[in-house]
């Protein structure tokens, strides 16, 4: 069977578009993490500027000023903190529930509650009040 | 020939607003007869906004359950126990969301839609409370 030229190509370059268009291939970068869960209840900050962070697959995510994260647990990448005035989420192909993991003062990464891991991001300083937990 | 355009536009609208067959009661009518959250539980409203890609309605799953479709303009909602969550809605490609539902907690879910190579993708999305609260208000309740 005889292809002409012109549909040869097409058929090629359909194909390659096909190949390339694998929608499912990035995924948050991620590592399985263990949450330690204090017994007491730990401390919160209030943000005081908001802070956008840039994540790997191109996204970003704006944390709000004024919000309150509240400390949730330790893992062996920082401190977790989670708010309730916001959402936050991390995404690539799918989206993930996140919290926020800081150590020494800096976002380090965000804690995936549901897959429980830890996905890295480049660290970034927050402009953290620390409050007083009476506060609702 | 015109007949036949006129024909094609006609089919068309018809599919369109087929596509859109959202009759039930808007969110303002139906959150106020709407009862409580039950005790033990938390609720996750699912809501889809976008017309263009009318006819993409795929089912949407919780925890691989089908709970519901992507209908524009439409909403339903589910109470489920405390606990983490899968959502996800399948066309060419499955798109997920994973979150958590906390005892009392009242989560929304916006169905995006995005290019695809043959049909549209639906992609979910957890939105704060108070642009949801805002975006829900015209969308039909959507029965199951």
């Amino acid at each position: 069977m005889k292809v002409s030229k012109p549909l040869f190509t097409s058929i090629s370059l359909l194909a390659l578009l096909m190949s390339s268009c694998a929608f499912d291939l990035i995924n948050v970068k991620q590592v399985p993490a263990q949450l330690e869960v204090p017994l007491s209840p730990g401390n919160s900050f209030e943000l005081q500027e908001e802070v956008t962070v840039h994540l790997p697959a191109g996204y970003s995510r704006l944390l709000k000023k004024g919000t309150k994260w509240d400390f949730v647990g330790t893992t062996a990448h920082g401190d977790v903190y989670k708010t309730k005035d916001q959402v936050l989420t991390v995404e690539a192909s799918n989206i993930h529930e996140a919290y926020i993991v800081v150590s020494s003062g800096k976002l380090v990464g965000f804690y995936l509650p549901v897959e429980r891991s830890f996905s890295p991001t480049v660290p970034l300083s927050l402009p953290m009040q620390e409050i007083e937990n009476d506060r609702p | 020939m015109k007949t036949a355009c006129r024909l094609a536009l006609a089919t068309i609208v018809v599919l369109l607003a087929g596509g859109c067959a959202t009759s039930g009661p808007k969110f303002t009518e139906f959150s106020a007869v709407l009862g409580p959250i039950p005790a033990d539980a938390g609720r996750i409203y699912v809501y889809r906004l976008v017309i263009a890609g009318a006819a993409v309605q795929p089912e949407v799953r919780l925890n691989g359950e089908v709970v519901g479709r992507a209908v524009p303009m439409g909403f339903f909602y589910v109470d489920k126990k405390p606990g983490d969550y899968e959502l996800e809605a399948t066309t060419e490609v499955t798109r997920k969301l994973s979150f958590t539902l906390e005892q009392g907690q009242q989560r929304y879910v916006r169905l995006n839609i995005s290019m695809g190579f043959f049909v549209g993708h639906v992609y979910p999305e957890l939105v704060d409370d108070d642009v949801a609260q805002k975006e829900i208000q015209n969308c039909r309740y959507l029965r199951r």
